[in-house]
C-alpha cells in the first residue's frame, strides 16, 4: 500500500471509502450517500478505468441510461469540505506522484503539473478555465492546413459543449468575443481581480479583445455548492465545493443513477480472451488483486495511464499491447506550451485572491493572416495567480536565483502580475508514452514519456512571449522576465478516420477490439490553443450518447441492449 | 553577497489568523504538524546532511531569525518516506540517488577548489560554488553524467523553495494571505485589501 | 469505525489544536488583528446602527402629535416611505462603500446624506421651505444625482467600459438613484402639505396626487431594473428571485396606468400589487439574510459574507417605495374616483 502523502484524513488514502453499499457524500464533512454495488463475477455492462473528465461523464450518462457501470479510480474519494487544507504541500495528495520517467529533448514535468489521482480526476485540482475549441480546429488539416482532422464535426461538438457547460454551471461572460455564438453561459462571469485587470488594461492598450474567463466555479449558489469565496487555492483543490469539478457534479449523478465507484482501485491489466474481445479488468484494491468481469471496458486514465494500461495488457495475440495494431498507442502525445511573462507593478495586485486566471485573451487563436504570425495553430493566454510555492518554483527553475536575491524577489509577490499561454503543440509520432523496464510498487511497468518541441511549437511560444511582453508593459508592468513550462496532456491514443493511424473510431471504440473503448483526453487528435477539459467533457458526453444509441441498436454488448 | 533582505510586511503574521474563519480545522492540524513535528535526520548520512544544511543556508539565508525555517529535515523526511514528485527526469538518477550524488558532487567540487568540504566554506565561497553548479561550470570528472544545472534547479532549488514558502514565517514575509478557508476575500481590485490581509507595504527604496 | 471518528481520534491524540499556535510560536495575535478602520466592517456596522438610531430619534423629536387631515396622513406615509428608502440607502451605501474600502473620501457623502434624509423624513412635514428637513431632502436629491454621475463615470472608466461585467461589479447605478428618489419624495411630501395648508387648490391637489402616483410607478420600474440586473448576475439561481422582477414592475405599471386615468378599478389593482410589493420588500430581506448564510462559512464568516452575499438592506427599498405608492393612491382616492 502507498504511504499517505498528507497528514490529514490519511484514512482516505489508506482504505477505500466507497464500500458497504455507500459512498462518501462529497457535500458533507463525514456523510455518505447510498451506492449500488456489483459482484466481481457479475458481467457488468461497463467497467470504466478512471473517473475524471472522460470516465466521470461516461459513468453518469451510461448509468442514467440504465446500463450497469463500475468505475475504478486509483486515487482516494475525497470530501473536500473536511479533507482539503489550505496548504500547498499537504495537497500534493491529489496528484499522481508515482514516478514516471520523463525523457526527450524537452522533458516535461509530470505530477502536480498535469496529473491528478483521485475520484474526479484532474478536475479536482484543475484551474477551472472552461474554453471551447475554435470550430476550425476540428478540421485542422482541411480548413487550416496542419496536423489532422478530427473524426467529429464542430457543430456536433458545439451542442455537447453546451451540455457540459450546463452540467458544470460555467460562470462566463454574457457575450464572448471570439468564435461563433455559444449561447449564454449558465452563470454570470465573476468579478475580474486585479491580476485579470492587468490583462484587460494591456489588451485595451494594444487594441485586442479580452474577456472575463469562463470558469467552472459558481458565481452564485448552486444546490449545495456555495459561490466562490475567492480564496485562490483552486489549483490544490477547492475546500468550499464552489469549484464544479467532476467530483461534485458527474460523480454524484453517477452514484444516484446506480453506478458503482471503486476508489483506491488501480487497474493493472485488461483481460482479453482468445476471440480477441476483452472480458474484464484486473484491479488492486484493499491489498489484493481482483478481477471484475465486464461486457465492455472503457479506459479513461488520461494520456499517460491510458496507453500504459493498454501496453501493459499485451498478450500473445496482442504482443504490442491492446488496440495497438497500428502502433499508434502512446503516440502523438501533446502538451500545451505554458510560457509566461511576469512583471512588477507599482500597485499591489495580490494575485492570490480569486481563481488564478480571471481574464483571457484568445486573439491569436482566431487570427490566421498576420505578418507576424509565423506558426500553425494558436494560443490563448490568461492572467495568473500562482500560490507562493508555485511561483517560487517557476522563478528558481527558470532563473536559478538563490540567496537573499531570491528572498527579495519573492518579497515582490504582491506586486507581481503575469500572462501565460496555453499554446498548441503539433502532434508528432515520436512524442509518446512507452513502457520502462522498471516496475512500480504493484509490479506494473512504469511509463516513460518522451517529448520534444517541434520547430512550429517553438515559433509559436516565441511569438507569444514577444506579444505578452508588449502587453504587460503596456499595462504598466516593469522588470519583465520570461519563464517556460508545459501544461496539460492531450493525445496518446488518438481517435481518427482509419485504423492505420489512429487507435479508435469517432465513437471511442478501438479499431482492433470491438468491446474495448477509450474515453478521455488521450483521444484528442490535436491539442488546440485552449485548456482541454471542456473538450474532453464534451467529447465524453457525445461518446456516451453514441454508446447509448449503439446499445439500443444492439451494436454494443449490453444486457439492456 | 552584499544584498540584505528588506522585509516589506514586518508586522504581519499569518499565524495571527489561526483562530479566525481564515483557518479551518484541517489546516490548523496540518500546520501544527509542520510547526511542532520537525523530523530528525533519517535518510542522509552525517556528511551529506552537513552539505545539505549548508546549501539550504545559502539558498535561503535567514540571518535575522533566531529560529530559521527548517528545510533540510523535510527534504530528508520526504526521501526517507519515499514520497515522490511524479517526475523522474531521464537524465537524472532516481530521486534518492540523485540527491546523494548531487550533494556529494557539490562537496567534492568544494574540496577540489578550496581543499575543504562545502560546509566548512564561508558564505561567499559557498555562493560561488553554487553559482558555478548552476552555470554547469563544474569539474566533469566529479559530476560525470549528472547534469549539474538540472539537479541544481529542478531538484535542489525547487524542493528548497517548496519547503520554505509553505512555512507561515515565509508567507508572512511576502505578505501572502496565508490559509483562506472558509473565509476567502472580498476586495479583489488593485491596491484594495480586506482587513484580514497584510497592511499595505511601505514603498521600497 | 467511521471515518469521522477516526479523524476525531487523531485530533484528540494530539491535544487541542485550536489553542496551539501561541504555544507553538510563542507569538501574540496583536499585530494582524489590529484592524484598520477603513476596512473594518465591525466598526462601520456599529457606526451604522448608531447612525440609524440617532437619525430616527432626532427626526421623531421634530414630529409633533397633532390632529391630521387626510392629506397630512398621506404626506406622512410618503415620508415614512422616504425614511425607509433613506434607511435602506444608508445601510446599503455604507456596506457597498465599505466593500470599496472608502477608497475615495466622497464615498462618505452617501451614507451621511442618507442618514440626513432618513432623519428629515421622520420629522413632521412642514410646509415652510426653510427647514432642516427641506434642506436635507434637497441635499439627498443632489448627492443622489451626483452619485449617479460618479457611478456612471466609474463604469466607463474601467477596462471594458459600458459592459455587462462593469454594470455587475463596478459602482452600482441603482443605489445613488435610490438616494435621489428618497430626497425627491421627501420634497414631494412637503409640497403635499403645502398645498393642503397654504394653497387649498383642488386642481393642484389632484395634479400632485397623479404626479406622485406616476413617480412612484416609475421609481418601482427603475428599482426593478436594478434588481433584474443583480438577479441576472446571480443567474436567478433561486426561483424566488423572479418575484421582485415581476411583481414590482407590475405594480409600477398599474400605478402609472392609474395616474394616467384614475378609476376605482385601477385603484384596487394598483393597491393589491403595490401592497404585495411592500410585503415582498420585507420578505426579501429575510431571503437575503438566508442567502448570506448560504455562502461558505455562513454567518460565522459574516465579515466576508455580509459584503459578498446578497445585500441585506436592499429589498426594503421596495417597502419604502410601496408605501409612497399607497400614499399616492390615498391622495387620489380622497379626490373621488370614477367607477
Ligand atoms: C494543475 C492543473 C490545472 C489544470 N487547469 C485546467 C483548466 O484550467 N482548464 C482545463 O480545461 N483543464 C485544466 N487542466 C487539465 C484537465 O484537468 C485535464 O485535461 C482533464 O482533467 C483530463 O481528463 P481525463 O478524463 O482525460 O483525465 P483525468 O481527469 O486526469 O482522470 C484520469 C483518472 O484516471 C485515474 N486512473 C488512471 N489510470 C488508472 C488506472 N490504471 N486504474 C485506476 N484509475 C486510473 C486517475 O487516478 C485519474 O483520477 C488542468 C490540469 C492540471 C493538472
Ligand atoms: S477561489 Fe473559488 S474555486 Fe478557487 S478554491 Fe476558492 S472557492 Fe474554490
Amino acid at each position: 500500500m502507498r504511504a499517505p502523502v498528507g497528514v490529514w484524513a490519511t484514512e482516505a488514502e489508506q482504505r477505500p471509502r466507497a464500500t458497504d453499499g455507500r459512498a462518501p457524500d462529497v457535500f458533507s464533512r463525514d456523510g455518505h450517500v447510498p451506492m449500488r454495488q456489483f459482484e466481481d463475477g457479475e458481467d457488468v455492462d461497463f467497467a470504466i478505468v478512471g473517473t475524471g473528465c472522460g470516465g466521470g461523464v461516461l459513468a453518469a450518462k451510461l448509468a442514467e441510461a440504465g446500463l450497469s457501470v463500475v468505475a475504478f479510480d486509483a486515487g482516494p474519494f475525497w470530501r473536500p469540505l473536511a479533507d482539503f487544507a489550505s496548504d500547498e504541500r499537504e495537497q500534493d495528495k491529489v496528484y499522481w506522484l508515482d514516478e514516471r520517467l520523463s525523457d526527450g529533448d524537452d522533458p516535461i514535468e509530470l505530477g502536480s503539473n498535469n496529473s491528478g489521482r483521485c475520484v474526479g480526476g484532474s478536475t479536482v485540482h484543475f484551474q477551472m478555465v472552461a474554453l471551447r475549441f475554435r470550430p476550425e480546429w476540428f478540421a485542422a488539416r482541411s480548413r487550416l492546413g496542419y496536423a489532422v482532422d478530427w473524426p467529429v464535426d464542430w457543430r456536433t461538438m458545439w451542442r455537447y459543449y453546451a451540455e457540459v457547460e450546463d452540467a458544470l454551471k460555467i460562470s462566463g461572460p454574457v457575450s464572448y468575443p471570439w468564435g461563433p455564438d455559444r449561447g449564454r453561459y449558465p452563470y454570470r462571469a465573476h468579478e475580474v481581480n486585479a491580476a485579470g485587470l492587468v490583462l484587460a488594461r494591456g489588451a485595451e492598450a494594444l487594441g485586442v479583445p479580452w474577456a472575463a474567463t469562463p470558469l467552472a466555479t459558481v458565481s452564485a449558489p448552486r444546490g449545495k455548492s456555495p459561490p466562490c469565496v475567492y480564496r485562490g487555492f483552486c489549483k490544490i483543490g477547492c475546500s468550499t465545493n464552489a469549484k464544479q469539478s467532476v467530483l461534485v457534479t458527474y460523480i454524484p449523478r453517477a452514484l444516484a443513477a446506480g453506478a458503482e465507484i471503486r476508489d483506491l482501485a488501480m487497474v493493472g491489466r485488461i483481460e482479453s480472451a482468445g476471440d480477441g474481445r476483452v472480458t474484464g479488468v484486473h484491479y488492486h484494491r484493499d491489498g489484493q488483486w481482483r478481477f471484475q468481469r465486464a461486457r465492455n471496458v472503457v479506459v479513461s486514465g488520461y494520456s499517460i495511464e491510458t496507453p500504459r494500461l493498454l501496453l501493459n495488457s499485451a498478450t500473445d495475440r496482442f504482443p504490442d499491447g491492446l488496440a495497438n495494431g497500428s502502433g499508434t498507442v502512446g503516440r502523438y502525445l501533446m502538451v500545451h506550451s505554458n510560457h509566461a511573462v511576469w512583471a512588477r507593478f507599482e500597485e499591489e495586485i495580490r494575485w492570490y485572491k480569486g481563481p488564478p486566471s480571471m481574464a483571457v485573451c484568445e486573439h491569436w487563436n482566431y487570427v490566421d493572416d498576420h505578418p507576424t504570425k509565423d506558426f500553425d495553430g494558436g494560443y490563448a493566454f490568461m492572467s495568473q495567480g500562482p500560490l507562493p510555492v508555485d511561483f517560487a518554483k517557476a522563478l528558481v527553475s527558470n532563473t536559478g536565483t538563490f540567496g537573499t536575491a531570491l528572498r527579495n524577489r519573492m518579497a515582490e509577490y504582491n506586486h507581481m502580475a503575469g500572462l501565460k499561454i496555453v499554446g498548441e503543440t503539433m502532434p508528432q509520432a515520436e512524442n509518446r508514452v512507452t513502457l520502462d523496464e522498471e516496475t512500480d510498487a504493484l509490479g506494473l511497468r512504469r511509463a516513460r514519456v518522451t517529448f520534444s518541441y517541434a520547430d512550429n511549437d517553438k515559433r509559436l511560444f516565441r511569438h507569444s512571449l514577444g506579444f505578452m511582453k508588449r502587453m504587460i508593459e503596456a499595462a504598466g508592468g516593469f522588470d519583465a522576465y520570461e519563464t517556460s513550462s508545459t501544461a496539460h496532456l492531450m493525445g496518446g491514443c488518438r481517435m481518427g478516420h482509419s485504423p492505420e493511424d489512429s487507435v479508435t473510431d469517432a465513437d471511442g471504440r478501438t479499431w482492433d477490439v470491438p468491446n474495448l473503448w477509450i474515453c478521455d483526453g488521450s483521444l484528442m487528435p490535436t491539442a488546440g490553443g485552449v485548456n482541454p477539459s471542456m473538450t474532453i467533457l464534451a467529447n465524453a458526453a457525445r461518446i456516451a450518447d453514441r454508446m447509448k444509441a449503439l446499445a439500443a441498436r444492439g451494436e454494443l454488448a449490453a444486457r439492456h441492449a | 553577497m552584499s544584498e540584505t533582505f528588506l522585509a516589506p510586511y514586518p508586522d504581519y503574521d499569518v499565524l495571527a489568523k489561526w483562530d479566525t474563519p481564515s483557518w479551518n480545522e484541517q489546516t490548523r492540524e496540518v500546520m501544527a504538524h509542520r510547526l511542532r513535528e520537525v523530523p530528525g535526520r533519517r535518510f542522509f548520512d552525517e556528511e551529506e546532511w552537513a552539505v545539505l544544511v549548508a546549501v539550504c543556508e545559502r539558498v535561503v539565508p535567514q540571518p535575522e531569525r533566531a529560529e530559521p525555517v527548517p528545510i533540510a529535515p523535510w527534504i530528508d523526511a520526504a526521501l526517507f518516506e519515499g514520497r515522490g514528485t511524479g517526475t523522474h527526469f531521464a537524465t537524472l538518477p532516481s530521486g534518492p540517488e540523485a540527491w546523494r550524488r548531487g550533494l556529494e558532487s557539490i562537496d567534492r567540487e568544494a574540496r577540489a577548489r578550496h581543499g575543504c568540504g562545502f560546509a566548512a566554506l564561508d558564505a561567499t565561497r559557498r555562493d560561488d560554488i553554487l553559482e558555478a553548479v548552476d552555470a554547469g561550470d563544474v569539474d566533469a570528472a566529479i559530476w560525470r553524467d549528472l547534469p549539474a544545472r538540472t539537479f541544481f534547479r529542478h531538484l535542489l532549488l525547487e524542493q528548497i523553495v517548496a519547503l520554505y514558502y509553505v512555512h507561515p514565517d515565509a508567507q508572512s514575509e511576502i505578505g501572502f494571505g496565508g490559509p483562506a478557508s472558509p473565509r476567502g476575500y472580498v476586495r479583489l481590485g488593485p491596491d484594495r485589501l480586506d482587513e484580514w490581509e497584510a497592511p499595505a507595504a511601505a514603498k521600497r527604496p | 469505525m467511521s471515518e469521522g471518528r477516526l479523524v476525531q481520534r487523531r485530533v484528540a491524540g494530539r491535544g487541542p489544536v485550536r489553542s496551539m499556535n501561541s504555544r507553538v510560536t510563542g507569538r501574540s495575535h496583536a499585530a494582524a488583528s489590529a484592524a484598520r478602520w477603513d476596512t473594518a466592517i465591525g466598526s462601520v456596522g456599529a457606526a451604522l446602527i448608531v447612525g440609524l438610531v440617532t437619525a430616527v430619534v432626532a427626526g421623531r423629536a421634530m414630529r409633533r402629535p397633532i390632529d391630521r387631515l387626510p392629506a397630512d396622513r398621506a404626506a406622512l406615509k410618503v415620508r415614512d416611505g422616504a425614511a425607509i428608502l433613506g434607511a435602506s440607502v444608508l445601510a446599503d451605501s455604507a456596506m457597498e462603500h465599505l466593500r470599496g474600502g472608502f477608497y475615495n473620501p466622497a464615498m462618505f457623502a452617501a451614507p451621511v446624506t442618507a442618514a440626513a434624509v432618513l432623519s428629515a423624513s421622520v420629522a413632521e412635514p412642514d410646509p415652510r421651505e426653510r427647514t432642516f428637513a427641506h434642506g436635507a431632502h434637497a441635499a439627498g436629491a443632489a448627492v443622489g444625482a451626483t452619485g449617479l454621475a460618479f457611478h456612471l463615470y466609474d463604469v466607463g472608466r474601467r477596462p471594458g467600459g459600458a459592459s455587462w461585467q462593469n454594470f455587475f461589479y463596478a459602482a452600482p447605478i441603482g443605489a445613488p438613484g435610490a438616494l435621489l428618489l428618497a430626497g425627491l419624495f421627501g420634497l414631494a411630501s412637503e409640497r403635499i402639505v403645502a398645498i393642503e395648508h397654504l394653497e387649498r387648490h383642488p386642481r393642484e391637489r389632484l395634479r400632485i396626487a397623479r404626479l406622485l402616483a406616476a413617480c412612484s410607478g416609475l421609481a418601482l420600474l427603475f428599482e426593478s431594473a436594478e434588481v433584474a440586473l443583480l438577479h441576472f448576475r446571480g443567474a436567478f439561481h433561486d426561483p424566488a428571485m423572479w418575484l421582485p422582477v415581476t411583481v414590482p414592475p407590475a405594480a409600477g405599471l398599474a400605478l402609472l396606468h392609474h395616474a394616467a386615468r384614475p378609476s376605482l378599478h385601477r385603484d384596487r389593482l394598483a393597491r393589491l400589487l403595490t401592497g404585495t410589493t411592500g410585503i415582498l420588500g420585507v420578505v426579501g430581506t429575510g431571503f437575503h439574510v438566508y442567502g448570506v448564510g448560504r455562502h461558505m462559512g455562513g454567518w460565522r464568516n459574516w465579515r466576508q459574507n455580509v459584503l459578498a452575499g446578497p445585500p441585506t438592506p436592499a429589498p426594503s427599498s421596495f417597502w419604502g417605495l410601496a408605501l409612497i405608492g399607497l400614499a399616492s393612491l390615498d391622495l387620489l382616492a380622497a379626490e373621488g374616483l370614477p367607477r
